[in-house]
């Protein structure tokens, strides 16, 4: 079980998020609405794994998860994606992204992937 | 003409017969005593490991054949090359694209892309692949590099395994809309206007596909159980959804509140 930072402009995606992560028994360490956020955050909270989404105002999901990376290169980043955004995970994975979710989210395939990158 | 043992359902029962397989037609010995042209196949799709092709003369009959792979993949191929279809030549990629992401060494299939009335097969030396009708999530033309060249192909986004996948179709320009136009037309019960649901529905929609219950969704938009309930009679009415459980909540009678009123006592002295 891991303590969680979730970063989506959606106040929706956010709360959707956090159940399916609840009820997999994870924590949540904190919620950023945006890129830049999320950055600040994951300095201050040091959380286990973070899931980022990707189309985000100021800082978007990619420049953030680099971002983070570069502060610490051991950072473990689920990109959250819509269907059809292929090329968009090519490029989160090469920047160090540790895996993905696909919007709209399904509860154990979100599950499973949080798990494993965990594990990873 | 070979002969091969198949079940074929008869008056809801599985009959064993041997079943003729010819270049274009098969013959179904009694009780059937049926000659059915391939020609004549109006649609074909496939459960499991049974057939189900509906044979369209004067009247429309329904056939289901269970049989080995095998022999369902010789059928598959001799019927899908002649029955009454839209057929075309083409490269295919199926799947190509899984949970938005490139399937690894994905590659172009050359074959035929056949669209019958309940699917989308795609048939090649080796595969024979069906795309449900009823699975297509979205048909479009997109922008693809083929060996370098930016193309114009299909691209096709189907469930599969409760996935979204996508598959490709490559061929030329002149026959691509051709295709194109005809695949919307085909899939043209599955669409929606995109505005049959406010954004609350939407929400809902979305959460129940998520894989949260009535008690979660109620509590994630903060809206009381009977306003839910209309918005699942909505998403019924538009076939967007279908009734798995049916929960009850009770409340306990003069005798019920007696039973925990004992069994509490019990359980403080």
């Amino acid at each position: 079980m891991g303590k969680i930072l979730i970063v989506d402009d959606t106040l929706f995606m956010r709360t959707l998020l956090k159940n399916i992560l609840f009820s997999g028994g994870h924590t949540i360490a904190g919620e950023a609405g945006d890129g830049d956020d999320g950055v600040a955050k994951y300095k201050e909270l040091k959380p286990d794994l973070v899931t980022m989404d990707i189309v985000m105002p100021k800082l978007n999901g990619i420049e953030a998860l680099k971002a983070i990376k570069e502060f610490d290169p051991a950072a473990k980043i689920v990109m959250c994606t819509a269907v059809g955004q292929e090329q968009m995970v090519k490029l989160a994975i090469k920047s160090g992204a540790k895996g993905y979710i696909i919007k709209p989210f399904q509860a154990p395939k979100v599950l499973e992937e949080v798990k494993n990158v965990l594990a990873s | 003409m070979k002969e091969v043992p198949v079940k074929i359902q008869h008056n809801n029962n599985w009959i064993v017969v041997k079943m003729g397989i010819g270049d274009d037609r098969i013959i179904l010995p009694d009780p059937f005593n049926k000659e059915i042209p391939f020609r004549t196949v109006d649609d074909i799709a496939e459960k499991k490991n049974v057939l189900i092709i509906t044979v369209k003369t004067d009247t429309e009959t329904v056939y289901k054949i269970l049989s080995v792979e095998k022999v369902l993949q010789v059928l598959k191929k001799l019927i899908l090359g002649s029955c009454n279809a839209y057929r075309l030549m083409a490269y295919f990629m199926s799947p190509a694209i899984r949970g938005g992401v490139m399937i690894k060494d994905a590659q172009w299939d050359k074959g035929s892309v056949v669209v019958v009335s309940t699917g989308i097969w795609f048939i090649s030396a080796t595969k024979q692949v069906c795309v449900p009708v009823n699975d297509v999530a979205a048909i479009e033309i997109i922008k693809r590099d083929v060996q370098g060249k930016s193309t114009d192909v299909i691209k096709i986004d189907h469930l599969d395994s409760g996935e979204v996948s996508s598959s490709l179709v490559l061929c030329p320009l002149s026959t691509l809309q051709v295709l194109y136009n005809y695949l919307k037309e085909t899939t043209k019960s599955m669409d929606m206007k995109g505005t049959e649901l406010d954004s609350i529905e939407q929400q809902v929609a979305m959460l129940v596909y998520s894989g949260m219950d009535s008690h979660a969704i109620e509590n994630m938009l903060n809206i009381p159980h009977k306003q839910l309930d209309g918005i699942y009679d909505k998403i019924l009415n538009l076939g967007l959804g279908e009734v798995v459980t049916i929960r009850r909540e009770i409340q306990l009678t003069t005798k019920g509140v007696r039973y925990i009123s004992d069994a509490t006592k019990s359980q403080t002295n």
